[in-house]
């Protein structure tokens, strides 16, 4: 006989547009408060099993129950009817209204979001403002932007690239196979691969190991999910939306050396959440979830604290 | 025309005696019916426990059921059907074949149906065989078990089963009124029913969790709707058929090179399997879990384009941290994960080393054909047994193929058989038993066959292997060799005795 055991349920949940959104539940449905937790760009839920193991005592003594969800597109939820072109970071942030509304009807909701999940959690916030503070009783904002994240190009070079991105990313996508292809002979497990995920994600103290695991989550992601979100992070803009966010309390987190979303970009959010409060963690990437899952889960825990 | 069971004299009300009787109606069942009246036994019952022939292809109504081999090779080479539909066919169309064989050799009137055979006693005094069914009792000189070996389904014995409050439902015994709709399924197993079962029903289940033990090993799925060009073509030249037959066997049987000579042939298609699991399975973590660390072949080898894409989906599940208890509404795997559960589907497969029949079958020296075979299942050509006397069996120890069609096995064993049943006809025998030095002789021939098949080396336990470890269900060489094996009673192997009890020697 099992002493204690954990519940779970996994879930498709279904969008207007007819896309399915794969979602795991963990913990006591009589939990009293509900943390849901959107991934990153070219990630998927797997990316905060880490964080979860942090707070698997949590779920066990039944005080929280976990909802995550591949994004659109990613892990194992479908892409709908959405053409490539109208994919925004807005299509996000109603696929979560969508989730909370499916799977979370009732009862409080702390929100957790990395990266392209932390803007997920804003245009939520920019779309249903009512939520906020009535549902969503806290939200944690790690390795993430509230726009400008595009820097205007500078040289002639750059100006070209801009030009050609569109048309190479349609070109891609159209011939997934053929570059799904070239992705499988440079596996994870290849020096050369991890060299370039730990180059451009992580910080110094990762170890290989996370390098790795990181590196296969996303070796997982489709070719479309990468072109057709990438210009919808570029235009990404929920500064003004930010206001909504004021209402509840904020955990912002990056990591010293994110190049994807620097430093700034965590000051700025701090500064829009006056009551927000700021972590930047030394000798870390923009993967703070699997480099420092203490910490991330601390600062939900924070949010966590009244119930 | 009046049926001849009822023609026969009886001795008493209750028993019916009869020269043959098959019990099962199933490939092997049916096929050993038509054999026999084809050679002039009329005096013939087929006992059937079901209302219907058919066999596993009755009884496995479960959606996506379907035949792993070609139907075109999978089918009686004396009624190649023209009409199959798809390449490789599903359950329904498999058992309308066999109706139709069944209506078409007019061997329905033999049947006797809801006879579900409680026990078998060999009668040294009368020299024959009594049969206790659910329909009645009989008395028959030959007794024919085609009872098959996927027949009697397999519960697992999991802590708790008893108690789970939902519908809880065996593959081979599937509820059709049930509706999965929106429903929390579990699925165990992950054999060839639950890769054929889970794609079926996760696009209507709320949710799909499959509990999995060894994960197998999976390869495309060629099949396609056969055109009405080919169908024409097969009903005017029945021998392109034939020949199309004919290459299906071959390159199926290339298969049986890897698998029961040297494993190293199979590493093509390995690969061929592990680049079908990495195109379907983008999750670097579940393709892990659907990895199988063992080597190709030594399970079997299921064929599926849908299976990967089935259970990626967003609404399914695949957990190997194995089953520890089953409560009323959930399962609960070691790790302590309780998934909240509806139905249950047990895709565990079927009682193959154990086969329930032999506790029925009691032979000379009143032992079961199960405690004579506590040991292990060891027979004569799969076929007979010392100490069961007028006792043929079919898809019996060591007939089963992996690689090919059953069928192919199960019409030389037919073969087999009524060489025998004729060999009796012609010198008068009273009874025919093969002798235990024959039995010892075929062991060892098998026992050395199998040595160096990848069932045996492969790193895998399996259904294929007995509790000892041994091979005693699947034919470890190519299947023509077993055909050459039973083209002609090996009758030297057999003790004959006439009426009068003469000891008849062969010639």
């Amino acid at each position: 006989m099992t002493a204690t055991t954990v519940q779970r349920t996994v879930h498709a949940v279904g969008t207007t547009d007819g896309a399915r959104l794969h979602a795991t539940v963990s913990g006591s449905p009589q939990a009293p408060v509900t943390l849901v937790l959107a991934h990153g760009w070219t990630l998927s839920q797997a990316s905060w099993d880490d964080v979860a193991a942090e707070l698997a005592p949590d779920l066990a003594e039944g005080s929280v129950r976990l909802v995550r969800y591949d994004q659109r597109g990613h892990g194992r939820s479908t892409w709908g009817e959405v053409a490539d072109d109208d994919v925004e970071i807005d299509l996000l942030g109603e696929d979560l209204a969508t989730v909370l509304a499916a799977l979370v009807p009732t009862g409080p909701v702390v929100l957790g979001g990395h990266s392209m999940g932390g803007m997920t959690i804003m245009a939520l916030a920019a779309a249903h403002p009512d939520l906020i503070g009535e549902r969503v009783r806290g939200v944690a904002l790690v390795d993430t932007s509230a726009g400008r994240l595009a820097t205007p190009p500078r040289t002639a070079a750059e100006r070209l690239q801009q030009r050609l991105l569109p048309r190479v990313s349609s070109w891609a996508v159209a011939h997934s196979r053929r570059v799904d292809g070239w992705r499988r002979r440079v596996p994870p497990t290849a020096p050369r691969h991890q060299a370039l995920v730990r180059g451009l994600l992580y910080g110094s103290a990762a170890t290989d190991a996370m390098v790795l695991r990181g590196a296969e989550i996303m070796s997982a992601s489709s070719v479309r999910s990468f072109a057709a979100f990438y210009p919808a992070l570029g235009r990404h803009d929920k500064a003004q939306a930010l206001a909504a966010l004021r209402a509840v309390p904020a955990e912002v987190l990056v990591g010293e050396t994110d190049k994807l979303t620097p430093v700034r970009h965590a000051e700025r959010l701090a500064a829009a959440l006056p009551d927000a409060h700021l972590q930047v963690v030394p000798d870390c990437g923009h993967m703070l979830p699997q480099e420092r899952p203490d910490l991330v889960a601390a600062a939900i825990r924070r949010l966590l604290e009244p119930w | 025309m009046t049926s001849t069971i009822e023609s026969q004299p009886q001795s008493d009300q209750q028993t019916r005696h009869v020269r043959v009787a098959v019990i099962g109606s199933g490939f092997a069942g049916l096929g050993m019916a038509i054999r026999l009246r084809a050679q002039g036994v009329e005096d013939l019952v087929v006992l059937e426990r079901g209302d219907d022939v058919g066999g596993t292809w009755r009884d496995n109504t479960y959606p996506g059921a379907a035949c792993d081999v070609q139907s075109n090779l999978y089918s009686f080479s004396f009624a190649p059907n023209p009409e199959w539909p798809r390449t490789y066919s599903e359950q329904p169309e498999i058992l309308a074949y066999l109706q139709d064989v069944a209506r078409r050799f007019d061997v329905l009137r033999h049947h006797v149906f809801g006879a579900e055979v409680t026990e078998a006693r060999w009668d040294a005094a009368a020299a024959r065989w009594q049969v206790r069914t659910s329909a009645g009792d009989f008395s028959a000189q030959v007794l024919i078990s085609a009872a098959g070996a996927l027949a009697d389904p397999s519960y697992p014995d999991i802590p708790g089963i008893e108690d789970f409050a939902g519908t809880v439902m065996h593959s081979a015994r599937w509820d059709a009124d049930h509706d999965l709709t929106g429903e929390r399924v579990a699925v165990v197993g992950t054999g060839a029913s639950a890769i054929q079962v889970v794609p079926s029903i996760q696009p209507v289940a709320g949710s799909v969790t499959v509990y999995q033990r060894t994960p197998p090993w999976v390869i495309p799925r060629g099949d396609r709707p056969t055109t009405a060009f080919e169908r024409a073509l097969y009903r005017r030249v029945p021998l392109v058929q034939k020949a199309v037959r004919g290459v299906l066997y071959a390159a199926r049987e290339f298969l049986a090179v890897g698998i029961t000579k040297d494993p190293r042939f199979l590493a093509p298609v390995q690969k061929l399997a592990r680049t079908h699991l990495e195109r379907q399975v983008r999750d670097p973590q579940l393709r892990a879990t659907l990895t199988p660390d063992y080597t190709i072949g030594c399970k079997r080898i299921l064929i599926s384009n849908d299976w990967y894409p089935a259970v990626t989906a967003p609404n399914a599940e695949v957990v190997n941290a194995g089953i520890a208890e089953i409560r009323p509404h959930s399962v609960v795997t070691r790790d302590g994960v309780e998934r909240p559960t509806d139905t249950l589907v047990l895709a565990t497969g079927f009682h193959v080393t154990d086969l329930p029949i032999a506790h029925r079958i009691t032979g000379r020296g009143g032992r079961t054909l199960a405690e004579v075979w506590a040991d292990g299942m060891t027979t004569n050509r799969g076929s007979t047994v010392a100490g069961f006397p007028n006792l043929f069996l079919l898809v019996g120890p060591n007939v089963g193929v992996g690689h090919t069609s059953m069928v192919y096995m199960i019409e030389s064993q037919i073969g087999y058989v009524s060489k025998a049943v004729q060999a009796m006809d012609d010198e008068g025998l009273a009874t025919l038993e093969t002798t235990q030095a024959a039995q010892d002789d075929y062991r060892a021939l098998v026992a050395e066959r199998s040595a160096g098949t990848v069932w045996l080396e492969g790193g895998c336990g399996s259904w294929y292997l007995d509790e000892h470890g041994h091979n005693t269900t699947l034919w470890p060489d190519f299947t023509f060799r077993f055909r050459r094996l039973t083209r002609t009673l090996d009758r030297q192997n057999y003790v004959g005795t006439t009426a009068d009890a003469r000891e008849q020697v062969p010639a």
